[in-house]
């Protein structure tokens, strides 16, 4: 008897570990993903001057990341309306460290070389600390971004605690921004206030991430 | 947004509904089409948002997936007229890189309820305007937006069908997903999210795969993949969670659509209580779809096609070798004798060679039935299997050296029913091949054996069939070609000569076949095998020289029952006791230095690292495999492509039978070594390498795999 309870355990977590092996065998690593509450997954890049950042960097500090890219209609809702570039600004003077991703591949529309960015964030008046080129993913892969915007928000202390929309109005629709609920200023009030954060996951919404063959 | 006036009007001598010519927003054509050509007062008919998309191009379905926006549409009716809302006919997943959407390609009609109301007069005719929005998706994205009209005549009875449109709403309105009964649970599990989901209609139905589409989507993570387990009365998905299940919490429901065998069901499963029957027979076929798409959509008649061509291919195949020369040797021996003679040795091969497939497609089914996992070439990962084998071969080698005879011809040697020769011994040669070539997967039988095995009992009987056809129509052909046969060395005393140096390949079969077990068993089981084989030879000496005595005219009894208790002993000491298990990571890793044992943790921790990794499915048995390794993955211009490129190399050894190993098999739709796996350093779905290797094909795929970007 004991021996085969024994055994049926055995072939259980066997099979269980075969789940996550198959599931990271097609995608990735499953479990490496993003958790509210948990460490946030570390990561270093180079930003539009080519110089590394990492998130080690700014231990003590807020940190936003913001996935952009200039070929999606949806990144073009918050940025040509100045929207994004207000809750910038307003969280940069917080002392928040707001890290713009642009992750999209070599080869796709939103591409764009450091010189690029550099002409692309005085265009558009980014009030960015930096924009960091992900064209490998790293980034991406570690925080599995899914659409231009997705925002992350880390506490001082490291740990994610915002991941999701920017707001609330899965729309292209410029219009769509009036009204609409800031899930990233709401969560930084929070922070600020020492709240617990309303919505610390909320869906995401945009164009796909564009990551590489 | 756009306001639009509502009007109904009058239109003179109007018999059908209308539209407006469609529009074309860019990356589709959008207009507005109707099921019937008016709709009474009260009545309801449906009306359709058509979209015909450049090839390449999407629309979204309500849970657009990762990214995107579903279709909307903004009516303006007149006043008294409703709509309802859109029914979504099932979507298909649209993936982008690790990510995945819903939505649909190619051209899809939405409809939508539209009511006329009760005071409508007979005769006029409605304008029906739609303000429909979506973004239309290749890798960009694209809103668009289509201001489309229909005037819909207000007929006094039950308005008649449209021609065009009528039929097509009929059918997509029919095949939407639709409530059926089912009884669905879900349950967090660890890291992922079980689906259990039980009803009527799964009753063994489930063959073809399954995927469940949630309404929410922050329920699953739509980029990961959906493992599938059938059980008598439904299915169990295991998905991984979505953001509903993060820090702790849980969605209350989750509802969606179950898309399965080709139909769609609605469904909505409660937390906990996962209904009973749906796990435990193993993931359908349509599940190396969801891995690679690999022999997944493989039709039966092309799956006995390729069946046929790789049991054609057999013949050629290193581990057949011996078996080949076996056949050749007795076609010498029957060469000149009559035509007659020699169609029916080659029948009776054929018949041998197709009767052991189906017995063996038999075996696999009834084993499969019996819940195990099993793969081709099992019967090559039992130790007693092996030992038995090797003295199978040595005991042919002995024989064809002449240590003792074996009636009048050499096939069915080892079978112990050779003692029959003629047609029954060439029944029991084309046995004897199959079993031995069976091991060696050849590049063709993989996919179709894969198929065969995930398929209902009798596909996979024809499939098995069409293999053993294409394994013996070269030797059976052989005999009804009398120009091949003449062509053949006519009998004389190099036959003798002949039959001596076959043995060789023979005794190096057995040498194959203990090295084999001494992977499998360890060393002390190599002591073991070779007094077995000394002793088996020493009875094969003494049964020679019983048969020389019978030569003689003198009694043979006492010697030949010698030879074969001790033969019995021989055999019988090398099944029992049972064979100790020796740790898979001793005799092969002495070959190559430089691969790391495969763990579905080690491939998970190097791709974490963005590593590119190469990963060899392999088994010491598999000669296309061993062939492999020394051709190509361990000569210098692949080892130094691997360190030039950084690539990991994980061997995963399925020599002895492993489940999580055959699991994984099955997952790219093969259910036998070899197979070869090249990830990326980018991520994404593996490339699958053809199962015979070449230099140039290996580098090619290790340099693509390291490029990142």
């Amino acid at each position: 008897m004991k021996l085969a309870s024994v055994l049926m355990l055995r072939s259980f977590s066997r099979r269980v570990l075969l789940l996550a092996a198959a599931a990271v065998a097609v995608v990735g690593p499953a479990l490496a993903g993003p958790q509210i509450d948990q460490p946030a997954p570390p990561f270093s890049q180079h930003d539009q001057n080519g110089r590394l950042r990492s998130l080690s960097d700014f231990k003590g500090r807020i940190v936003v990341l913001e996935w952009t890219s200039d070929a999606c209609p949806y990144s073009h809702k918050h940025y040509d309306s100045g929207n994004m570039q207000r809750l910038q600004a307003r969280a940069r003077r917080q002392g928040v460290v707001w890290l713009t991703v642009i992750t999209d591949a070599p080869g796709s529309s939103g591409y764009m070389t450091p010189a690029e960015v550099r002409a692309w964030m005085r265009k558009v008046r980014s009030h960015a600390t930096a924009v960091l080129i992900d064209s490998d993913a790293k980034v991406a892969r570690a925080y599995e971004a899914k659409t231009t915007p997705h925002m992350f928000i880390i506490d001082k202390a490291g740990r994610l605690v915002y991941m999701g929309g920017i707001d609330d109005r899965p729309y292209v629709d410029p219009a769509s921004l009036k009204g609409a609920k800031n899930y990233v200023a709401l969560a930084l009030a929070d922070l600020k206030a020492g709240r617990p954060i309303a919505d610390p996951v909320t869906r995401p919404y945009g164009c796909s991430v564009k990551y590489g063959p | 947004m756009m306001r639009w006036l509502a009007a109904v009007v009058a239109v003179l001598a109007f018999t059908g509904a209308a539209h407006a010519a469609p529009v074309n927003t860019g990356h589709l054509t959008a207009e507005l089409v109707p099921q019937t050509q008016g709709v009474a007062p009260g009545a309801t008919t449906y009306v359709a948002l058509r979209q015909k998309m450049l090839p390449g191009w999407h629309t979204y379905w309500r849970n657009p997936g990762d990214s995107g926006e579903p279709t909307e549409v903004k009516w303006t009716l007149p006043a008294g007229w409703k709509t309802g809302d859109i029914v979504w006919p099932a979507p298909s997943r649209l993936p982008v890189g690790p990510l995945v959407n819903y939505g649909y390609e190619g051209e899809v009609l939405l409809p939508v309820p539209v009511t006329a109301p009760a005071d409508a007069k007979p005769g006029q005719t409605a304008v029906l305007s739609a303000d429909a929005q979506f973004l239309v998706c290749r890798e960009e994205c694209v809103p668009e937006d289509a201001k489309l009209t229909l005037l819909l005549p207000i007929t006094a009875g039950a308005a008649p069908v449209d021609p065009t449109w009528g039929p097509r709403i009929a059918r997509t309105l029919a095949e939407a997903p639709k409530p059926a009964g089912l009884s669905a649970g879900f349950e967090k599990r660890g890291a992922n999210v079980v689906l259990a989901i039980a009803g009527a209609p799964l009753k063994g139905t489930a063959d073809r795969g399954a995927y469940f589409y949630p309404y929410d989507s922050t329920v699953i993570d739509h980029g990961k993949p959906q493992l599938v387990d059938r059980g008598p009365d439904g299915l169990t998905l295991t998905a991984t969670p979505g953001y509903a299940f993060q820090g702790g919490a849980e969605p209350k429901s989750i509802a969606g659509v179950l898309a399965v065998d080709g139909k769609a069901y609605e469904l909505t499963a409660q937390p906990g209580a996962l209904p009973a029957g749906t796990s435990g027979l193993g993931p359908p076929a349509a599940k190396a779809a969801q891995g690679a798409g690999i022999g997944a959509h493989l039709g039966l008649i092309s799956a006995a096609v390729f069946a046929f061509l790789g049991g054609l291919i057999l013949n050629l195949m290193p581990c057949v070798f011996p078996i080949l020369a076996m056949k050749a040797a007795s076609l010498a021996t029957h060469g000149g004798r009559d035509e007659a003679r020699t169609r029916a040795h080659g029948l009776a091969f054929g018949a041998g060679a197709v009767a052991t497939f189906v017995a063996l497609a038999a075996l696999l089914i009834g084993l499969k039935a019996a819940g195990s996992a099993i793969g081709w070439g099992f019967q090559l990962q039992s130790p007693p299997v092996v030992a038995v084998l090797a003295l199978l071969m040595l005991a042919v080698a002995l024989d064809l050296s002449g240590v003792f005879e074996v009636g009048t011809s050499l096939q069915g040697v080892g079978s112990g029913l050779a003692g029959r020769g003629g047609l029954a011994g060439d029944f029991f040669t084309g046995a004897l091949a199959v079993v031995v070539a069976a091991p060696c997967t050849a590049p063709f039988m993989g996919a179709a054996i894969g198929w065969a095995l995930t398929q209902p009992a009798a596909a996979a009987l024809a499939v098995f069939l069409a293999l053993a056809i294409g394994f013996a129509l070269p030797f059976v052909a052989v005999t009804f070609w009398p120009g091949l046969l003449s062509r053949l060395p006519k009998p004389g005393p190099w036959m003798d000569v002949f039959r001596k140096a076959l043995a060789f390949p023979m005794y190096a079969a057995a040498a194959w076949l203990a090295w084999v077990l001494t992977l499998q068993a360890g060393p002390s089981a190599l002591a073991r095998i070779l007094t077995a084989a000394i002793v088996l030879a020493l009875a094969a000496w003494i049964g020679g020289a019983a048969q020389s005595r019978a030569a003689q005219g003198r009694r043979p009894v006492v010697l030949g029952a010698a030879a074969g208790l001790i033969a019995a002993a021989a055999i019988a000491a090398s099944i029992w006791p049972a064979y100790a298990e020796a740790p898979m990571n001793g005799g092969a890793q002495v070959a190559h230095a430089d691969f790391q044992p495969y763990t579905p943790e080690r491939l998970a921790a190097l791709r974490s690292e963005g590593k590119p990794v190469f990963v060899n499915y392999t088994a010491a048995w598999c000669v296309s495999c061993q062939v492999n390794d020394r051709v190509v993955l361990s000569t210098k211009p692949v080892v130094d492509a691997m360190q030039k490129y950084g690539v990991a190399y994980l061997k995963a050894d399925w020599t002895k039978r492993d489940p999580a190993i055959a699991e994984e098999l099955a997952q790219y739709g093969r259910a036998g070594v070899p197979l070869y796996l090249v990830y990326g350093a980018n991520g994404g779905a593996p490339q699958v390498l053809p199962a015979i290797l070449t230099q140039g094909a290996v580098i090619k795929a290790l340099e693509a795999a390291a490029k990142k970007g």
